[in-house]
């Protein structure tokens, strides 16, 4: 079928807190508040919404309805969703897919997520204790850490390497206020922190945060009646892991490639093309496998590019511009749509200190974790574009 | 063997006369596929018809990471990694050896031991790998 142009007319975002000083409704309700003010619409021009959260750790009953009613919703339909890391990114896509197939004109999608208030600190995350991979001891760092030590030892990357992904990511963050982790980073403090699973130290993994992201789409018309510069969704696709319990590289993160393809077929555009990237950074290894996945350099090369700088200010592309999951924290269910926010503000050129100069064309990228036999359970990525 | 679960009779043996312990993996009859743990369907053709093969006792470590902080309720620091068997079977187990001896492409044996306590807190055994000697 053919389906309508999406555009995006409304973002909005609390701060990534290490501690939000608010219940996880709330800060939903903040994220869809801001996001009408900044769309400059009623509450009651919204004929849908979607939630994401990761329900199996907040254990919510009727979260979105909660934040919705609390919003001041008169009945409009709102639907939960949970896919690990990329929740809320799913949230956008069903959103999205309303306005695209013609069902809505206006929808919106919100991320949220208190992890202080239900994950105990200093805690490695694991997979569903269902997963044959969990039982037996499986952490999301330690499946991180095997991919990167293979890296490592087939492609020649150095712990510095994985170190000056931190670094960077911290460094983008010192000029983002939405951030809570702003103090810089030396690749020294990165090597020296502790051993969480060897070889990522505490700061080569993300840290828990809370908070809530909003995002609001509708057809042109409406947008070009708003009069903001337009942001259009060019791309909103999701993959799903393929089994595979036989010899496989861990390095090649095959269901980002498959979803990378359908996204930029559906843009029409091309990783040249793209002046900004939000990937899924939740340990440093991440960023270093999605250079590759996502077009950027070929398998095998990305410690050169990062080397060279190609994936900073001044580079190729400009990778985690706002910190990243490694430096504003990963509220789970919430990253997805954080990233469309970031990318939106981006575009509009409203990124402040961290702009990222003349940007026409974004990608996020945000996978799930945690089902054995796949590299990731799905995989989401979202293409913008002014 | 009370107080203890056997994770999992379907594909772990544990022969009582002392013989050394052994995995059993699924092969697809149909296509040939072979599974570890068990699956109930072939997940390549969709046939229902899987048969017991018993694997190899031994295996190469393709990755591995020794975590100091895992999940909660466990040890530190444990050692887990992915082996693949000749047979082209990955395993993910734990392994018992010193952080020093760890090597990517290092061979290794299954050996059995608890993995964690079950959520009675019954002590949960089940495979795990050491390096040949």
């Amino acid at each position: 079928m053919n389906l309508r142009d999406v555009y995006v007319i409304g973002v909005g975002m609390t701060k990534l807190y290490r501690k939000a000083p608010v219940s996880i409704d709330e800060l939903g309700r903040q994220a869809a508040r801001d996001a009408l003010k900044d769309a400059g619409i009623e509450l009651k021009e919204i004929e849908e919404i979607a939630v994401g959260n990761m329900i199996g750790l907040s254990k919510t009953i009727c979260l979105g309805q909660r934040i919705g009613i609390t919003l001041g919703c008169q009945g409009i339909p709102i639907k939960n969703t949970e896919g690990a890391c990329s929740s809320s990114a799913v949230a956008a896509h069903m959103a999205w897919e309303r306005v695209a197939t013609g069902l809505n004109d206006v929808t919106m999608a919100i991320g949220v997520e208190c992890l202080s208030s239900y994950r105990a600190g200093g805690t490695a995350f694991s997979p569903d204790l269902n997963d044959p991979e969990a039982i037996h001891g499986m952490t999301m760092p330690g499946l991180y850490a095997m991919r990167a030590k293979r890296y490592m030892h087939d492609h020649g990357a150095t712990k510095e390497d994985l170190a000056m992904i931190a670094v960077k990511n911290r460094k983008h963050a010192t000029v983002n206020p939405y951030s809570d982790f702003r103090t810089p980073l030396t690749v020294e403090e990165v090597l020296n922190a502790r051993v969480i699973a060897d070889p990522f130290t505490l700061l080569m993994c993300c840290p828990n945060s809370d908070g809530g992201a909003a995002v609001i789409f509708a057809t042109k018309e409406k947008a070009e009646k708003i009069g903001k510069k337009l942001v259009r969704l060019a791309a909103s696709t999701i993959t799903t892991g393929i089994f595979n319990n036989s010899f496989r590289d861990m390095t090649y993160m095959d269901i980002t490639y498959r979803c990378a393809k359908k996204a930029y077929d559906m843009a029409g555009l091309g990783p040249e093309d793209v002046d900004m990237v939000e990937c899924h950074d939740a340990f440093v290894v991440g960023e270093l496998l999605y250079y590759e996945s996502l077009g950027f350099c070929k398998h095998g090369e990305s410690a050169e590019f990062l080397r060279r700088g190609d994936a900073d200010y001044g580079g190729k592309v400009v990778f985690s511009p706002r910190g990243g999951l490694l430096s504003c924290g990963h509220p789970t269910g919430a990253s997805g749509a954080a990233q469309i926010v970031e990318a939106t503000w981006q575009i509009r050129g409203d990124a402040g200190e961290r702009q990222v100069p003349d940007c026409k064309v974004a990608l996020t990228h945000v996978t799930g974790g945690g089902v054995y036999g796949t590299e990731n359970a799905i995989c989401t990525i979202h293409i913008l574009t002014s | 063997m009370e107080g203890q679960v056997i994770y999992h009779p379907d594909f772990l043996v544990i022969p009582e006369g002392g013989e050394k312990p052994y995995l059993v993996a699924y092969r697809c009859e149909k296509c040939g596929r072979l599974y570890f743990p068990k699956v109930n369907v072939c997940l390549n053709c969709l046939s229902e018809d899987l048969v017991k093969q018993p694997l190899g006792g031994k295996g190469k470590v393709y990755s591995y990471t020794i975590q100091y902080t895992p999940q909660p309720g466990l040890k530190a620091p444990l050692t887990v990694g992915y082996v693949d068997f000749p047979e082209d079977v990955r395993v993910l187990a734990q392994i018992m050896a010193e952080p020093e001896q760890m090597k990517i492409g290092m061979d290794v044996e299954v050996t059995v031991g608890e993995i964690r306590k079950d959520a009675d807190g019954k002590s949960m055994i089940s495979y795990k790998f050491k390096p040949v000697e």
